[in-house]
C-alpha cells in the first residue's frame, strides 16, 4: 500500500512540473513583457499607470529576468529560479495589499476548501440514490424526467441562480431568510461551539446549494450507467436466482460494485467545482481564493493571480491522488504495486 | 449486344440510386431522422435557429435610426447608412448560409446518383462561399463606418422628422436616454419594455444584440478548440507509443488546472477584447476533443482501409485528414456541441465577473452584472431576463448534444 502511494506520488512529479511550466509560460511570454510597452495593460481597465508599472516590476522580479548585477539570465534558468521560489512559498508581493501573497492565500484557503468539501458530499449524497433509482426504473417516466431535470440543473448558469438566491432569499426587501455575507457572522467570538456551527451552517446553505446542483447531472448519469452495466452481469443473476429480493440485490450487490467509477470521477469534477466556487464566493461575498483572484485580476495584481492558479491546480492534483488511493482501498482487485 | 448494353445500363442506373440511399449521405439522413423524432430536440434546435436569426437581423429589429425619414425636406435612409462593416458582412454571410441551406435541401430531393448530388452540393457551396467572400471583401474596402451624430429620438420629439419609419424597437444597444432626464435603472415602462440599465440604455435592445456575442463566442471559440483538439488527438492516436504517452501527459496537465482559473490567468495577462476571449476560451477547452479524437483514431488505425492507404504510399496528411478524419469525426460533433454550451457559460461567467467583454458591448453575462449587487440594490427586472436567456441557450446546446449522441449511437448513451 505504501509503495503504491509512493509510486503515485512519484508519478505526480512530472505532472506537477508540467503544470508549473504551463503557468510559467503563460506569464513569461506575455506580450510586451520584455519590451516594457503595453504589458499587462492590454485590457484597458487599468487606469492607474503606477499600479501597472508596479505589477510589471513585481512580475519581472518574480520571473528573474536579470540577476543582481543586471545581466540577463537564460530562459531555462529563469524557470528554475521561478520554480525554486514557488516551492519555497515565495509568490512575490501583492501590489494591492502590500503583503506577501502566500499569506493572503493562506488566509483565504480554508473558506474555499470548506465550501468545496461540503458541496462534494452533498452532490454524492443526492447523485448516488438518484442514479440508482433512475437505473432501476430505466426507460420509465422517472428515469427520463430525472435525466432531463438534472440536465436542466447542469445548464442553469450559476451566476444567475446565485444572483436570484441572494436577491430574493437573502434580501430584506423580499425574504430575509438567509444571510448573504461571508461564511459566519461578525461577532463569532462570543458564541459557543454549537452556536458557531449553527451560524456557519446557516451561512453556507445557499452557497453550497449553488455549488452543488451543477455537478448532479454528471454524477447521476455516471451512477446510472455504472448500475446498468452491473445489472446485466452474472453475479446479479446469481443473487436473484438464490432468491434475494430486488431491493437487496440492488442496494447490497449492485450498489457496491457500481461505486468504483464514482470514486475515480472525484478527481475529474474537482477542477470544475473549484471554478464554480470562484463565482459563488464573488456573489455571496465569501472571502475565499476565488474572490481574491477576481479582485486581483481587476486590479492587475498578477502575483496573486498566478499564485491562486497554482494553488488551485495543486488542490486538484491532490484530489487526483486521493481518488487513486480511495480506488485501491475500495477495490481489492487493483494490485498495490 | 445492345440488349446486354441496355441491361448493363439499367443495372448501373439501379445500383447507384440504391447506393445513394444507403451510403454516406444516408447515414446523416438516418441520424437526422432519429434526432428529429423527439420534440424536445426540435424545440432546442428551433431556439438556436431563432438566436441565429436574431443575431443576423438584429440591426433591423433594434435600432435608434429610422429605416427612412424625410428630414429638412430630404429623404434619407439613416439605418442603412449607419450599418457597420461587421453588420453588412454578417448579413451577407447569413444570407449565403440561408441560401445554401435551402439549396442543400432542394438538391437532396433531386433524382440522381449519390456522386451527382454531392457534386452539385459542393458546387453550390463553393460558389456561394466565393460570392460571400467577394462581397465581404468589397464591403470591407468600400464601406466606412459612418458616425451619425444626430439624435433621432430628440428630433422626433421636436417634430422635425416626417414620414419616419422606425425599427420595431427604437433603441440600439448603445443608445442612451438623454442625459437631462434621469432614466437609469428604470422599471419596465411602455417605452422600455424591460427597463433601462445604469447608463439609460434599453435592456431589451441590449438583450437582442447580445445574441451575437453568445453565438460568436460559443461557435468560434469551440471551432478553435476543435482544430487544436483534432490535430492533437489525431497525431496522438495515429502514432501510438511515445507521442501518445507524452501527449496524454500534457492533456492531463492541462485538465488538472481548473479551467476557470486558467481562463482568468489568461485574461489577466493578455487582456480581454472579444477576439482575445474567443482564442482564450478555445485554448483552454480542447482537451476533451483531443481525448475523443485520440480514442477514435486508436480504433480506426487498425482498420484495413488505413493499412491500404499506407500501403498505397499516400502522404501522412492524406491518411490522417482525408481518410481517417471523416470516419473519426462523427462522435466529436457531440463533444463539440457540449463544448459550445461550456464556452457560452465561460463567457457569461467572465463577463459577469467584470473581466469578460468590454463595457459597451452587450453580453448577457455583463448585463446580469450591471443589474447590481443583489444583496444591496437588487434590480430583479434587469437580472431575470439575461440569466434566463443564458440558461435557455446553454440548455438548448446540451439537449442538442444529448440528442445527437443518442441519434449517432444509441449504445453511447452513457457518460464518456
Amino acid at each position: 500500500m505504501t509503495t503504491y502511494i509512493l509510486k503515485r506520488l512519484l508519478l505526480m512529479i512530472p505532472t506537477l512540473l508540467g503544470m508549473t511550466l504551463v503557468l510559467f509560460a503563460i506569464v513569461r511570454f506575455a506580450p510586451g513583457l520584455t519590451t516594457g510597452g503595453g504589458a499587462f495593460g492590454a485590457g484597458g481597465e487599468m487606469k492607474n499607470q503606477q499600479a501597472r508599472l508596479a505589477a510589471e516590476k513585481q512580475m519581472k522580479k518574480r520571473l528573474h529576468l536579470v540577476d543582481a548585477e543586471g545581466h540577463p539570465i537564460s530562459l531555462p534558468m529563469q524557470y528554475v529560479y521561478w520554480l525554486r521560489d514557488t516551492f519555497s512559498g515565495d509568490f512575490g508581493e501583492s501590489i494591492q495589499y502590500n503583503a506577501p501573497v502566500v499569506q493572503l492565500v493562506k488566509e483565504r484557503l480554508p473558506a474555499t476548501i470548506a465550501l468545496n468539501a461540503m458541496s462534494s458530499i452533498i452532490i454524492y449524497l443526492i447523485a448516488i440514490p438518484g442514479g440508482m433509482l433512475a437505473s432501476v426504473k430505466r426507460g420509465k417516466a422517472f428515469d427520463v424526467l430525472w435525466g432531463f431535470f438534472t440536465l436542466g440543473l447542469y445548464s442553469l448558469p450559476v451566476i444567475w441562480v446565485g444572483d436570484m438566491m441572494v436577491g430574493f432569499l437573502a434580501n430584506p426587501r423580499f425574504l430575509p431568510w438567509f444571510p448573504s455575507d461571508a461564511l459566519h457572522s461578525t461577532n463569532t467570538e462570543y458564541l459557543t461551539f454549537f452556536q458557531y456551527m449553527k451560524d456557519f451552517l446557516w451561512h453556507t446553505v445557499l452557497p453550497v446549494m449553488c455549488l452543488s446542483y451543477g455537478g448532479l447531472a454528471f454524477l447521476t448519469k455516471l451512477k446510472r450507467a455504472a448500475m446498468l452495466d452491473n445489472l446485466g452481469l452474472d453475479y446479479v443473476r446469481t443473487a436473484r436466482a438464490k432468491g434475494l429480493g430486488e431491493v437487496t440485490v440492488v442496494t447490497r450487490h449492485v450498489f457496491r460494485n457500481s461505486l468504483l467509477p464514482m470514486i475515480t470521477i472525484f478527481a475529474g469534477f474537482i477542477p470544475g467545482l473549484l471554478g464554480g466556487s470562484l463565482v459563488i464566493e464573488r456573489i455571496f461575498s465569501i472571502k475565499g481564493m476565488g474572490d481574491l483572484m477576481v479582485t486581483a485580476t481587476l486590479a492587475r495584481d498578477l502575483p496573486i493571480v498566478q499564485a491562486v492558479a497554482f494553488v488551485g491546480s495543486v488542490i486538484s492534483l491532490i484530489c487526483l491522488l486521493l481518488a487513486d488511493i480511495c480506488y485501491v482501498l475500495a477495490d481489492p482487485r487493483v494490485s498495490y504495486d | 449486344m445492345t440488349e446486354l448494353h441496355n441491361i448493363a445500363c439499367s443495372a448501373t442506373a439501379e445500383v447507384p440510386s440504391l447506393a445513394a440511399e444507403s451510403r454516406a449521405a444516408a447515414y446523416w439522413t438516418v441520424v437526422g431522422r432519429a434526432f428529429r423524432r423527439s420534440w424536445i430536440n426540435r424545440l432546442a434546435s428551433g431556439w438556436i435557429l431563432l438566436i441565429i436569426l436574431i443575431a443576423i437581423i438584429v440591426p433591423f429589429l433594434a435600432n435608434g435610426s429610422p429605416y427612412t425619414v424625410v428630414i429638412d425636406g430630404q429623404r434619407e435612409f439613416p439605418l442603412f447608412r449607419n450599418l457597420t462593416r461587421a453588420d453588412w458582412i454578417i448579413l451577407v454571410c447569413g444570407s449565403a448560409a440561408a441560401i445554401y441551406a435551402i439549396a442543400h435541401w432542394r438538391i437532396g430531393k433531386r433524382p440522381g446518383t449519390n456522386e451527382e448530388v454531392r457534386a452539385t452540393r459542393v458546387k453550390w457551396l463553393l460558389s456561394l462561399l466565393l460570392c460571400a467572400a467577394l462581397i465581404s471583401a468589397g464591403i470591407w474596402e468600400l464601406k466606412h463606418d459612418y458616425l451619425d451624430v444626430r439624435d433621432y429620438h430628440a428630433l422626433a420629439k421636436q417634430g422635425k422628422l416626417q414620414d419616419a419609419v422606425f425599427a420595431p424597437l427604437r433603441w440600439g444597444f448603445a443608445d442612451q436616454e438623454p442625459l437631462d432626464v434621469d432614466h437609469t435603472f428604470d422599471f419596465p415602462t411602455h417605452d422600455h419594455v424591460l427597463g433601462t440599465d445604469g447608463n439609460g440604455r434599453d435592456a431589451l435592445a441590449r438583450l437582442l444584440w447580445g445574441a451575437r456575442i453568445v453565438l460568436g463566442i460559443g461557435l468560434i471559440s469551440e471551432v478553435i478548440a476543435l482544430v487544436i483538439g483534432v490535430m492533437y488527438g489525431a497525431i496522438m492516436g495515429y502514432f501510438v507509443g511515445t507521442a501518445d504517452i507524452l501527449g496524454m501527459r500534457f492533456v492531463e496537465i492541462v485538465e488538472a488546472i481548473p479551467t476557470l482559473f486558467l481562463l482568468i490567468t489568461f485574461v489577466a495577462i493578455y487582456g480581454r477584447n472579444i477576439y482575445m476571449l474567443m482564442v482564450i476560451i478555445g485554448l483552454t477547452s480542447w482537451t476533451g476533443i483531443a481525448r475523443f479524437v485520440r480514442a477514435e483514431f486508436l480504433r480506426i488505425r487498425a482498420l484495413d482501409y488505413v493499412t491500404a492507404a499506407r500501403a498505397a504510399g499516400l502522404p501522412l496528411s492524406s491518411i490522417l485528414f482525408r481518410h481517417m478524419l471523416p470516419n473519426g469525426l462523427t462522435p466529436v460533433i457531440v463533444t463539440f456541441t457540449f463544448g459550445v454550451a461550456a464556452a457560452v457559460t465561460s463567457e457569461s461567467i467572465l463577463s459577469f465577473l467584470g473581466i469578460g467583454v468590454e463595457p459597451p458591448t452587450p453580453s448577457w453575462g455583463s448585463m446580469l452584472n450591471e443589474a447590481g449587487n443583489p444583496a444591496e440594490t437588487f434590480r430583479w427586472w434587469l437580472a431575470i431576463a439575461p440569466g434566463f436567456l443564458i440558461f435557455l441557450t446553454v440548455f438548448a446546446y446540451n439537449i442538442i448534444g444529448e440528442g445527437l449522441r443518442d441519434a449517432i449511437d444509441p449504445r453511447l448513451n452513457k457518460v464518456q
